[in-house]
């Protein structure tokens, strides 16, 4: 059996199963208890009903961007975990990010012919250590956090983003220094190597997301806007399947 | 029928919450242990530790200043949901957005904590349905995704996730992008080493962003 078969087996989407049957089990509690909860508050049960059908239609679009992201990740960790690891506190630009520092820890590539089943378990071990966090906070803190929130809420409900101003800022800092390092890289190696696969990939899928950006201002193809990062990414990997052809 | 107080529904949602993700984070975190053992690999400990070093560097400041933001926003029900599923700023909060704005309820009230629990449980089912029925489709086309000629595709996903993702930050403050990207270029062709060191070089470029955008802020060129 090779790597991508031991990580395509199905014990593998046993477990995930189990896990993501749990994840349902709460979402669907949490339901019921808010609905009735709801209803107690004196809430209209239109109202109630449009929030669960007006999610579920709007989440459809998205959804499918992120089974592409599964897709995407699928080539180099397997279907299961790709599958787990985008449906439980995770993101693609993340996770692609995470399996890659592991990868280069452990002296390979994210490149199913050279990762093992070793970096298989490891990349998954830190995927998920690594986003616990908000979550271990929820546990820890939420409660007092959000009573504290209902008795400011009360007095100015704009206290938390006039205190917040530089925080956008410090967010978008960190996603320019996260993406400068990996193009700075690609140029790098297609100066210094002469492989300029990567650095013609990013920049395909570059035009394809300012295209894509573009063509959802227009009223008609507003709903590109869901799909853009998950296109682009696309045809930037296409792109890369044509250079290795010519 | 008893008077419905909103704190007592609300000390339930914490206790379950709590309860629910301390549950899922047991079988995530286990999950990897048990793989391990099932298909007889070991964890590398060492790349484990390295790794984790460097993504809790960069990963640990944003999810505390995530924490800080959402929980506010979408109140607390939806955030334990928000904080199991993931997705947030992709998926979780523009849907409780568009829900309140639907159901004209206000952040901090209690309408809105009912409206976002309802909307982020709903999306999170939904993606979940959608994703297991993307990969019932998936499984006949492994052989597919296998094929030698489209395995440079997925060789190649970081390039093109980060090609998409630099066009949108990028155009944001070329201020800030021109610094970290010119000391990656320069760095990386005098030190080719350095190309398979992005673990350790984007703590370095996401200071330098950091530092500048603070620097920008603070003179008011960043509003």
């Amino acid at each position: 059996m090779s790597y991508l078969d031991k990580a395509n087996s199905f014990s593998l989407y046993l477990i995930v199963g189990i896990i993501l049957t749990f994840v349902a089990f709460v979402c669907v509690v949490f339901i019921i208890k808010s609905y009735k909860a709801g209803l107690r508050l004196g809430m209209d049960k239109k109202v109630l009903r449009k929030a669960i059908t007006s999610s579920a239609s709007f989440t459809l679009l998205p959804s499918v961007s992120i089974l592409l992201g599964v897709i995407a990740l699928s080539g180099s960790l397997g279907v299961p975990i790709s599958w787990l690891r985008l449906s439980v506190i995770g993101n693609l630009q993340y996770e692609a990010t995470v399996a890659n520092i592991v990868a280069e820890q452990m002296g390979t590539k994210l490149d199913s012919s050279l990762l093992t089943l070793n970096s298989l378990v490891t990349i998954m071990l830190t995927m998920t250590i690594g986003i616990i966090w908000g979550g271990l906070l929820s546990i820890f803190t939420l409660k007092p956090y959000s009573k504290k929130l209902r008795t400011i809420t009360t007095k100015n409900t704009d206290t938390s983003t006039k205190k917040s101003s530089f925080a956008p800022w410090a967010m978008t800092a960190m996603m320019i220094g996260l993406c400068s390092t990996f193009i700075g890289s690609y140029m790098a190696t297609g100066i210094v190597k002469g492989n300029y696969t990567p650095i013609i990939s990013a920049c395909v899928s570059a035009l394809f997301m300012a295209l894509f950006e573009r063509l959802s201002k227009i009223k008609v193809l507003a709903f590109l806007d869901s799909f853009a990062l998950a296109l682009s990414m696309l045809m930037g990997m296409c792109t890369a399947i044509v250079l290795e052809l010519l | 029928m008893k008077e419905f107080n909103f704190e007592e529904y609300n000390d339930s949602i914490h206790n379950l919450g709590r309860l629910f993700l301390t549950i899922t984070f047991t079988m995530i975190i286990g999950a990897p242990f048990l793989i391990a053992k099932m298909l007889g690999a070991q964890i590398d400990w060492p790349a484990f530790f390295k790794a984790i070093t460097a993504v809790l560097i960069v990963y640990i400041p944003s999810c505390i200043v995530e924490y800080l933001i959402y929980v506010p926003l979408l109140g607390s029900g939806a955030s334990y949901l928000a904080f199991i599923t993931g997705n947030i700023t992709n998926l979780k909060l523009p849907c409780a957005f568009a829900s309140r704005d639907m159901a004209k309820v206000e952040v901090g009230t209690d309408e809105n904590e009912i409206i976002s629990t309802l909307s982020v449980a709903t999306s999170s089912l939904v993606t979940m349905l959608v994703i297991f029925v993307g990969v019932l489709c998936l499984i006949p086309l492994t052989p597919v995704l296998n094929n030698p000629v489209i395995k440079p595709a997925f060789d190649n996903v970081l390039p093109a996730l980060f090609g998409a993702l630099a066009y949108q930050y990028f155009k944001k403050s070329l201020l800030i992008t021109l610094p970290p990207l010119s000391f990656m270029v320069l760095l990386c062709v005098i030190v080719p080493a350095m190309i398979n060191s992005t673990s350790f070089l984007l703590i370095a470029c996401g200071g330098i962003a950091i530092g500048l955008a603070w620097i920008l802020f603070k003179n008011k060129i960043l509003k």
